[in-house]
Parts: C-alpha cells; sequence; structure tokens
C-alpha cells in the first residue's frame, strides 16, 4: 500500500528561486573581490551556501518531499576570511621596518653631510696639519707669509667645515621635531576614523550583521598606524577594538585619545630630549618621561634625536672644543713675528658661549700674528757654555768634578760632593718645583750627567723642555706648551697659558754653588722671540709643539680643573665642573690627580653620573675614586687617545648606525613582506580564484535557470494539457 | 599555499627593488672603483681609513718639506764648497807669498787677488735660498742682505744673523736640523775667539798690500767665558794669582813687580824698552808702546773682540822680555800675549796660515754637517714617500673595491634582475580571465 501525499505545485519553482537569488549575490560577492583585488587591507569575502531548512510538516513527512528534500540553496553567511593573528606579526614587522627605513634616511643624510671620508672634517684636520708641518720646515719664501696664511686659511676651513656639520646636526634635529609633527597630525587622523569605524562596527554587529568591509578598514587603518609607533589591539565583545601603545589606550570604543605634537624636554641630567605626550596630558605631567613608543617612525625620530643626532652633535663639540683647548694652549703659550703674545687661534663666535662645532672660527687674521714662536733661554747673555777652555761636553759623563766644566761642583765622594737643592720653575703663575741631586753616591741622584739633569727636567712636565746645544755648548731651555701635564693644567684652570717662565735656583744648605751655576747660569728668564734678539721671531717651537700635539693623546672634551672638596676612597664624589664645561657624559673617564708635591695618588675615574643645574647651567660630574684625595685634586679628561683617533670613532659610531638601519631596513622589509604574503595567502584575494568562482556560481545560476524552465514546462505541461479543453 | 594577485605583484616590485639597489651599489662601485664610499659601506675600518688619510696627507706635506729640505741644503752645500775654495785659494796665495823671492809688487797683487776671494766669501755668506738667506739662523731678513762690508778697502764686516740652530719637528719625535749659521760655516762671531773667515782674509791682504809686518797673538789670549777690556782690565787683573783668572797663561811679572819688553827693529837694532806698571790698563800698555816705539815705526793695538794684541811694523822688528829697572829677572808678556819673537813679512804670512786652516777645518766640519744632514734628510724622505706609498696601499685596501668581483657579481646581478623583469611581465600578463568566453 502506498500512501500519496500531495505536493505544492510550486515546491520546485520556489527551491530554485531561493537558489537563483543566491548565486546571484554569491556573483555580487565575487565581483566585490575581484574590484578589490588591488585594494589594500582589503580581506576576500568567501560566501558560505547552505542548504535551505526542509519544511517540517506533519508526520511521514520526513519520509516524503517536505521534510527531506531542502527548499534550495540560501545563503549562510558571507564570510571576512582573516586570521587576527598575523595582522598582530605584521604590524611589528611594518613598525619596525618603518622605524629602520626613516633611520636609514636621516643617517644617511647625515653621512652625506658629514663628508667623510672622501671630505669633510677628518680631511680638513688632515690639512690643517699638513699646513702646520709645512710651517714647521719654514718653506721657501723667506719668512713665509705665505705658509703662515696657509695654516691661517686651513685653521678656518678645518672650523668651517665644523660649523657646516653642527648645523647640519642642528637643522636635522629640527627637522626630526617637524616631521615628528606631522606623523603626529596623520595618527590623530587615523585615530579619529578607527573611532568612528569602531562605532559603526558596534552598532553592525548589535543587530546581528558582519560587518567585514568596516572590519577590512579598520584593520588597514590600524596597520598604517603600526607604522608610526607599536601598537596592540583586542577585539572586544561588542565588536570594537581597543588599540593601545605600551598598555596606553589610543582609541578605545569612540574616542580617540590623541598625540601632541613632539616636544624636547629636558632629562634629568639635563640633556634636551624629544618625547610625546597624549595632548590631555596635564601641564604638570609634560615634564613625564613621554609615552614609550616603542617601534615606527615616530620612535626613529625619538631614537635619532635623543641618542643619535644630539650624541653626534655632543661628539663633534667635544672634538671641536679639544682641538681648540690644544691648539690655542700652545699659541697662548708663544709669541707672534712682531714679539707680542700669542691669541688663541681657535676663538668662539659667540664670545659669551663655550667654544663648540657651531660656535668656533679662527680668531687671528694677520699671518705675522700667528703665535708659533717660543720663549728660549737666550744663549748669548743667560747661559754661559758649560765648557771650559777648548773642552767639549762630554753630555754622559758625571757632572762633578769633570774638568770640562767651566764650573764644575765637587767631585764625587761619600757625604759631600756635588750640589743639591731646587729649581722653581714658575709657568702661566704657577711655581713647580724640581729637586736635583749631581752627588752619584747619593740614592736617587737625577743630574749627575747633563743627559740625566734633561732627561729629568723633561720628565717632570713642567711647560719648559731643556736641550744641550752642542754647538754653542749650552743648555738651552724653552717654554714648551707641549710638555705641561694634567696637574700643571687642573692647577691652572681657566687661566690663559702664557708665553714666559723664569727658573730659579736654590741650592740646599751646604749643597754646593747650586745646579744653574754648574750650567753657567744664575737665574732664568725665557726671552721673547723677536727680530730684536738672539732667537728672532722665525722660531718654529711652537709650530713643532703643534706637531707633537696632534700625535699624542689628548684629553676629549677639554676639561682642566679643580676639586675644592676633598674625595675619599670609595665614596661617590659630585663635583661642579666650570661654566662653559657641557660636554661631559656618563661613562666617560677622567684623570683625577694629586695636587703637586704628591699629596695623593693619581688614577682614572669613570664618570656614574651628570647632573645640569637648569639655571645656572652648570654641569655637575659624580664618579667615585679609589684612593683618597686632598681638597684641590685636579680633574681632567683622561689622555687616551689621539684627535684623529676621537674624530674616528665618531664617524665609526655615525656608519655603525647607519649599516644597523640599512640592514634592519632591509631584514624588517623581508619580515614584513613574508608575512604580509601569509596573511595574503588566507585573506588575499586571486583573481583567477574569483574567476572561477564566477564562472562556477554564473553556472550554477544557468542551472537553475534551467531547471525552473524545465519545472515551468512542467507546470505547463499540467496546466495547458489537463483538464477541460 | 593561496598566492594572493596582489602578493604576486608586491613580491615582484619588491625583488626588483631589491635587485635594482644591488645593481646600483655595484655600479657605483664600479664607477668609483670605490667599496667605501660613506661610514656605513664599513664601519669597522672607517675610523682606520680616516687615520691613514690624515698620515697619508701629513705624510705627502713632509716629503715635500723633505725635498725642499733638500734642495736647500744642497744649496749650502754648493755654497760651502765655494768657500771651501776661496778658502784653499788663499791658502796657496799665503803660501806662495811667504817667500823672500817676491817682490813688494808683486805681494800688492797677491793682494788684490786675496780682496777678491774675501769678496767671493761675503758673497757666499749672502747665498740665498728661495729668497731666505741660508746662514742667518732664524734673524728675520730685512730688504739688504745680512751680510754687510764696511770700508773700501773692506776693514770690516759685519751680520744680521743669529747662531739659533733650526730643528724640524717630524711626527714619531724624530727632529732634523735644518739650517746651518755663519758661526758654523764662517767661523763667524766664534767661542773661542777665533778669526772668522773674513778677518783672516782681510788680514792676509793687508799684511800683503801694506808691505807691513804684523807681530800678533796666535790665539786669543783669555779663558773662555772671561774677557779682557782694554779700558777696565789692568796688568794686575792680568797677573798670576789675581781671580778671576782671564788669561790662558797668566802674566809673571818679574822682580821688581813690573813688565818690561824691548822693540828692535832693522834700523835700531837696541831698540826701545817699554815698562807696564800693574796699575796700567791694556789700553795704557797700548799707547805706551805706541808712544816708545812709534818713532822706529811700531805700533800696537789691541782687538777686544778677538782678545789678540797686534804690533805692526813697516819692516821686520823684534819683540822680547827684558827686566825692568832695578830687577834681575824678565816677565813673561811674549808667552802670555802669545806673540811671536819675529815679525817679518815671510814669517807674518806663514803665521796666518794657521788661521786660514783653521777656518778651513771650520768650513768643511760645517761641510760635513750638511752632508750628514743631507744623507738623513733623504733617507727621510725616501722613508715618508715610502710612507705615503704604504698608506696609499692601506687606504687602497680599505676603501677599493675588488673589481673583478664587483664586475662579476655586477653581471649576476644584472641577469638576476633581467630574470626578474622577465618573470614579472610573463606573471604578469596571464590570468584565468584571458580564457573566459
Amino acid at each position: 500500500m502506498s500512501f500519496f501525499f500531495p505536493q505544492g505545485t510550486f515546491f520546485g519553482l520556489d527551491a530554485m528561486t531561493t537558489s537563483l537569488q543566491s548565486f546571484s549575490v554569491a556573483e555580487n560577492v565575487t565581483a566585490d573581490n575581484l574590484a578589490n583585488v588591488n585594494t589594500p587591507g582589503a580581506s576576500r569575502q568567501q560566501v558560505d551556501f547552505n542548504e535551505a531548512t526542509p519544511i517540517v510538516g506533519s508526520p511521514f513527512m520526513a519520509t516524503h518531499v517536505y521534510g527531506t528534500v531542502g527548499e534550495g540553496a540560501i545563503i549562510g553567511q558571507i564570510q571576512r576570511i582573516h586570521s587576527d593573528s598575523y595582522d598582530a606579526l605584521f604590524r611589528g614587522a611594518s613598525s619596525s621596518q618603518n622605524y629602520f627605513a626613516a633611520q636609514q634616511q636621516q643617517l644617511q643624510a647625515i653621512q652625506a653631510t658629514l663628508g667623510d671620508p672622501n671630505a669633510g672634517i677628518n680631511t680638513q684636520y688632515a690639512n690643517f696639519q699638513a699646513s702646520i708641518q709645512q710651517l714647521v720646515a719654514q718653506g721657501p719664501g723667506g719668512q713665509s707669509a705665505a705658509v703662515r696664511q696657509s695654516v691661517l686659511t686651513q685653521a678656518q676651513a678645518l672650523a668651517t667645515s665644523l660649523n657646516n656639520a653642527a648645523n647640519a646636526i642642528t637643522s636635522q634635529k629640527a627637522q626630526t621635531l617637524q616631521q615628528g609633527a606631522a606623523l603626529v597630525t596623520a595618527a590623530n587622523g587615523i585615530l579619529d576614523q578607527i573611532a568612528a569605524l569602531n562605532g559603526q562596527i558596534r552598532a553592525s554587529t548589535a543587530v546581528g550583521d558582519s560587518p567585514n568591509t568596516f572590519s577590512d578598514q579598520r584593520d588597514h587603518l590600524i596597520d598604517q598606524l603600526s607604522q608610526y609607533l607599536s601598537t596592540q589591539t583586542s577585539i572586544q565583545s561588542d565588536g570594537s577594538t581597543l588599540v593601545t601603545v605600551n598598555g596606553q589606550a589610543l582609541v578605545n570604543d569612540t574616542i580617540a585619545y590623541h598625540l601632541a605634537p613632539p616636544v624636547v624636554g629636558q632629562a634629568a641630567n639635563g640633556t634636551p630630549t624629544f618625547k610625546i605626550n597624549f595632548q590631555t596630558t596635564s601641564a604638570a605631567a609634560a615634564s613625564q618621561a613621554g609615552i614609550p613608543l616603542g617601534s615606527g617612525q615616530l620612535a626613529a625620530l625619538q631614537d635619532l634625536y635623543n641618542n643619535k643626532l644630539s650624541s653626534y652633535g655632543t661628539q663633534l663639540d667635544q672634538f671641536a672644543s679639544s682641538v681648540a683647548n690644544e691648539v690655542n694652549r700652545i699659541t697662548t703659550g708663544g709669541y707672534d713675528q712682531n714679539g707680542q703674545p700669542g691669541t688663541p687661534l681657535f676663538q668662539p663666535i659667540v664670545s659669551s658661549l663655550p667654544i663648540t662645532a657651531g660656535n668656533i672660527q679662527v680668531g687671528i687674521t694677520d699671518p705675522a700674528m700667528l703665535p708659533v714662536a717660543l720663549a728660549n733661554t737666550d744663549a748669548g747673555t743667560l747661559v754661559q757654555p758649560l765648557n771650559s777652555a777648548n773642552n767639549t761636553i762630554d753630555t754622559s759623563a758625571p757632572i762633578d768634578g769633570n774638568t770640562s766644566f767651566a764650573n764644575p761642583p765637587a767631585a764625587d765622594v761619600p757625604g759631600p760632593g756635588g750640589t743639591n737643592g731646587a729649581l722653581t720653575i714658575t709657568v702661566d703663575g704657577q711655581t713647580q718645583t724640581f729637586n736635583y741631586q749631581t752627588n752619584g753616591t747619593v740614592a736617587g741622584a737625577n743630574a749627575t750627567s747633563v743627559n740625566q739633569f734633561i732627561t729629568n727636567f723633561n720628565a717632570g712636565h713642567y711647560g719648559v723642555t731643556a736641550s744641550f746645544d752642542a754647538t754653542s755648548q749650552r743648555i738651552v731651555f724653552a717654554r714648551d706648551p707641549s710638555n705641561e701635564d694634567l696637574v700643571l693644567r687642573g692647577n691652572q684652570q681657566a687661566n690663559a697659558s702664557t708665553p714666559g717662565f723664569t727658573i730659579s735656583d736654590t741650592p740646599n744648605a751646604g749643597g754646593g754653588a747650586g745646579i744653574l751655576s754648574a750650567l753657567g747660569a744664575t737665574g732664568i728668564n725665557g726671552v721673547q722671540q723677536n727680530g730684536t734678539n738672539a732667537f728672532a721671531a722665525n722660531d718654529n717651537g711652537g709650530s713643532n709643539a703643534m706637531v707633537k700635539m696632534f700625535q699624542a693623546n689628548v684629553g676629549v672634551p677639554a676639561l682642566e680643573t679643580q676639586s675644592a672638596a676633598a674625595a675619599t676612597a670609595g665614596t661617590a664624589i659630585t663635583v661642579a665642573l666650570p661654566a662653559g664645561n657641557n660636554n661631559i657624559q656618563v661613562g666617560q673617564v677622567l684623570t683625577i690627580d694629586a695636587q703637586p708635591g704628591g699629596v695623593g695618588p693619581q688614577e682614572n675615574v669613570v664618570v656614574s653620573g651628570i647632573n645640569v643645574n637648569p639655571a645656572s647651567g652648570i654641569e655637575s660630574v659624580t664618579f667615585t675614586p679609589a684612593d683618597n684625595h686632598a681638597a684641590n685634586f685636579t680633574i681632567a679628561s683622561a689622555q687616551v687617545q689621539t684627535l684623529t683617533q676621537f674624530y674616528g670613532q665618531t664617524i665609526t659610531q655615525v656608519g655603525l648606525d647607519a649599516q644597523t638601519a640599512i640592514t634592519g631596513t632591509n631584514t624588517q622589509t623581508q619580515l614584513a613582506s613574508n608575512i604580509d604574503q601569509v596573511r595574503q595567502s588566507i585573506s588575499g584575494i586571486n583573481a583567477d580564484e574569483e574567476t572561477q568562482n564566477l564562472i562556477k556560481y554564473q553556472n550554477a545560476y544557468q542551472a537553475a535557470a534551467r531547471t525552473i524552465n524545465v519545472l515551468d514546462s512542467l507546470l505547463n505541461t499540467v496546466i495547458t494539457s489537463l483538464g477541460v479543453p | 599555499m593561496r598566492i594572493a594577485t596582489s602578493t604576486i605583484y608586491n613580491n615582484q616590485t619588491q625583488q626588483i627593488d631589491t635587485l635594482e639597489a644591488t645593481y646600483q651599489q655595484q655600479g657605483q662601485e664600479l664607477s668609483s672603483g670605490k667599496a667605501l664610499n660613506v661610514p656605513s659601506d664599513n664601519p669597522t675600518v672607517i675610523a682606520q681609513d680616516l687615520a691613514v688619510r690624515a698620515d697619508s696627507a701629513v705624510s705627502t706635506q713632509i716629503g715635500n718639506n723633505l725635498a725642499n729640505l733638500n734642495n736647500e741644503l744642497t744649496t749650502v752645500d754648493g755654497a760651502l764648497s765655494s768657500l771651501t775654495n776661496v778658502v784653499q785659494s788663499a791658502r796657496q796665495l799665503a803660501v806662495s807669498a811667504a817667500s823672500d823671492a817676491i817682490t813688494p809688487a808683486q805681494q800688492k797683487i797677491i793682494a788684490t787677488q786675496v780682496d777678491q776671494l774675501l769678496q767671493e766669501a761675503v758673497g757666499l755668506a749672502n747665498t740665498q735660498y728661495g729668497g731666505k738667506y741660508v746662514f742667518t739662523g732664524t734673524e728675520v731678513a730685512s730688504s739688504v742682505p745680512p751680510v754687510q762690508t764696511n770700508g773700501s778697502p773692506i776693514s770690516n764686516v759685519t751680520a744680521q744673523a743669529n747662531d739659533v740652530v733650526q730643528t724640524q719637528e717630524l711626527p714619531g719625535g724624530q727632529q732634523i736640523v735644518s739650517n746651518v749659521t755663519l758661526k758654523q760655516a764662517f767661523n763667524f762671531g766664534s767661542s773661542d775667539g777665533s778669526p772668522d773667515v773674513f778677518q783672516v782674509l782681510i788680514n792676509l791682504r793687508d799684511t800683503l798690500a801694506k808691505g807691513q809686518v804684523v807681530d800678533y797673538s796666535q790665539q786669543q789670549v783669555n779663558l773662555a767665558g772671561t774677557a779682557i777690556n782694554p779700558a777696565v782690565t789692568t796688568v794686575a787683573n792680568l797677573l798670576a794669582g789675581a781671580a778671576p783668572q782671564i788669561l790662558a797663561t797668566p802674566l809673571q811679572p818679574d822682580a821688581s813687580g813690573n813688565v818690561s819688553i824691548n822693540i828692535a827693529t832693522a834700523g835700531n837694532t837696541n831698540g826701545v824698552n817699554v815698562t807696564f806698571l800693574p796699575t796700567d790698563t791694556i789700553a795704557n800698555v797700548i799707547a805706551k808702546i805706541n808712544a816708545a816705539a812709534g818713532p822706529i815705526g811700531v805700533t800696537a793695538s789691541f782687538n777686544a773682540k778677538t782678545q789678540r794684541i797686534s804690533l805692526t811694523g813697516t819692516g821686520t822688528f823684534q819683540v822680547n822680555d827684558v827686566p825692568s829697572a832695578g830687577s834681575g829677572t824678565a816677565s813673561n808678556f811674549t808667552k802670555a800675549f802669545d806673540l811671536t819673537n819675529q815679525a817679518d813679512v815671510v814669517n807674518d804670512v806663514s803665521t796666518q796660515l794657521g788661521d786660514i786652516d783653521h777656518t778651513l777645518q771650520v768650513t768643511l766640519n760645517a761641510r760635513s754637517v750638511v752632508g750628514s744632514t743631507l744623507q738623513s734628510a733623504q733617507t727621510l724622505q725616501n722613508t715618508e714617500s715610502a710612507q705615503v706609498l704604504n698608506d696609499t696601499k692601506v687606504q687602497s685596501n680599505l676603501e677599493d673595491a675588488d673589481i673583478a668581483k664587483v664586475v662579476a657579481d655586477f653581471s649576476a646581478t644584472q641577469t638576476a634582475l633581467q630574470a626578474a623583469y622577465g618573470t614579472t611581465t610573463r606573471l604578469e600578463q596571464k590570468s584565468l580571465f584571458d580564457y573566459v568566453q
């Protein structure tokens, strides 16, 4: 027995209509995908077809048409194919990529501005050295006005190249701020858009819609935002996205927290720092450190400003101050061609400010006023020949009892014999003492022969150098600014180096007639060098001293001072530096000295902290010595490298930073591209695939339409062929 | 793996970008020949590169300086060589003149020749190199040559010069002496008071020209560091035991405490006696000699500069120590003042040979000093050239591109780039759409 249950006449047609509509929608979705094949941030949308649920009716229906056969195809959902987890990875890589790219751009500009190695400061400094070397040789042309002029020209070229580099760095720092402000404006615009989209997405989600396009737009905007700074996101239950930077909200639901343009604040140690705050940050909190930006272009600018450009600028300033200090020490210690005491070769452009890379110029315009002649003992009048009659001094032979001498001290015997006492050498207003003992039988005798006297005297670094002139058989004492130790410099402090000097002799009681008597003099005054005396203004001692200085390790930056307070071993001490010394940095090595006379040991200390008084601008350094030092101990930058080496280090740093940025850009671009590729493999639109879908849905649509046609003809048969004619 | 359409384009674009960047970098290396164009190209060697460049610039300058010094010293050596010839010629003339066979007329002719040599010597003292007078120490030049003559015929020579020996400091602490002074070359203003080249020639010329004979101290008579001032120094100051000791050989008075000498000539064989008291200054001594011996044709003078006494006669004369009135012994005046026993032309000229030989020795010493300086300057110049060469080599190692490698890389990049272009166009022209009917 079979049962027949009547079916709805239009059942098939109904099902096909649903399908037609579905396929039409699917074609539209495919068309939308194809249209957005090049739209950044677009995710492909996929149509999920469902079989339409059969109409549930009375029992038995399930085994018959109703309840068994579906009502055609309907669209379950239009799905946005997207993986949020890859978004976070991509944004991280994109932040880094933009960070390095921004740095690369700026650092390559800095490299181009500095011009090394083909041109630039190093070249100018080398040219300056070469011009001094030429002056040493007193080239042809008589009194070498041309060579002197060339020294001035090269010195000015060096100063100008320092000025240019400093200006370039300053303007690049300003540009960093401008660029930062522009980026902040762009970022704020994005924040607003994200907030607006959050609102729309929340509204759509609330009514059960799937806001695929809005989501795409929002995610893409967050991608863009991550170019500027590091972002973190979390999707809220209402569909909106919370966007944060380092835990601080940028967009929460529909509220955008705008960033303020970058400002330059002051770090605790007084150095200016680039920082970005929220616009809502109160004025009181403006002194805070600012938002930690993580990565991205804004972070790149911040790092450039705080750690790269500022550091390069400081190092250039240190270089300039040290070059000026070392060269000026020699020129102010000499005489010019007119016999006038020398003036500093390098001077500040703005005289009230200390010399920096941007504030340095050549202060001498007249070649004749270039002070390179140093004071000498006048061999003709102040020091007599040492030798008696026609004898020649053997400078390695004992002085005592030496009959080659005109006035030898008594011969050495244990106890008496020889001479001993102290020479007082006055240079730059500082009196220094050299204790001598000629009797070779006394332990520690330091002047038993002429050679030993000269060696030991010169090792005292008194700013005066002794030498033996074999032709005239005389000892010549000459002012030598390149032979001054840190004790003298520290004690001298800001006092200008001076060209004159005196030496006086105080023999000990019972110590004989004194060493100067044996050397044929009673007291010595450095005689200024000009055309009117035996040692004329063409003396090239100053340029010789500069050649020595170029080869020598010098303290960078220039620092010569004393501590009024005593220091205790193992206890940190903070010393305020003289005004104008604003270049000391944490980690720098300082040499601290005993007072003259050897109260305490010399040692090197590392600066552990610096502090700048905001009102006076006075910089203080903190360090911990290993030994005790009495009050008024001297402080100077440790002499660890030549100026060329120091500048080389600076350029190495620039090069390394640029290289890191270039390598970082390449790596991070590759990384971002790889992650994006994975992301795109999930959500990206493939035109071929969409074309296939298009054909697929078209065919299905055609089939459905054809089916309707068949069903229609079935109905037609019923309507036209059955029933009453 | 699904490939999104945009991924294809992005990938291709990125690959082409990367290849083009490499292509550009390699192109720059090839066109500049350098792999180190900016510090970031190789930060690890940039500091060394900067140091080498600076060293190279300085070494080049030192090399130029040394080349210049070489030229200058060669000029100096040439002048000293000519001076040696001058002095040797003078010596030959003196030797030929020191003969009784030479008539006074011939002596005058020889004197003219000596005068020529004198002028030649003055010219040599004013030798210039590059506009700079080479023997003047560090003295600033004025518009006139530094060595000037006075009188005609030349009676003395003055110089605006000093004895400063200049040294040039080279990096690395070497020093090189860069000049020769008038004192070193011409014995001018010598420490020991011996006559300079000019004075020797003037003395020789005068001796020959005037037909006069001179009996004079063969050496300066003072000790180094002391001096006889004719207006101040007295006979007593010169006596043995006086402090400070001035004469190398102190004056021993005769038994009366006085000093007497006898001056005899061919016309007056008994001669005249002159007695000096301890209180007499040297100026008084000279005046007494002139007063007593002037009438017989002998005059005396004391040269404070050379610290010598000279007695000049128109013919042969003799100076002897004699006891003063009432004394049994004689003093040692002739020994203390280093006078010869007899003064005649032949003897006089012969005596001057010693001075000539001394100046010749001084000049030869100066030449040997210049020679050794020249040698060391040349060695240093070679060293500096080698240094510059080495710097260039190091700089090349640090900076230069390995052309062969870069060329290979360049063509590899080019090939890759061409492949990328080809791939891109092919990938991009294929689409399923092409087949949709």
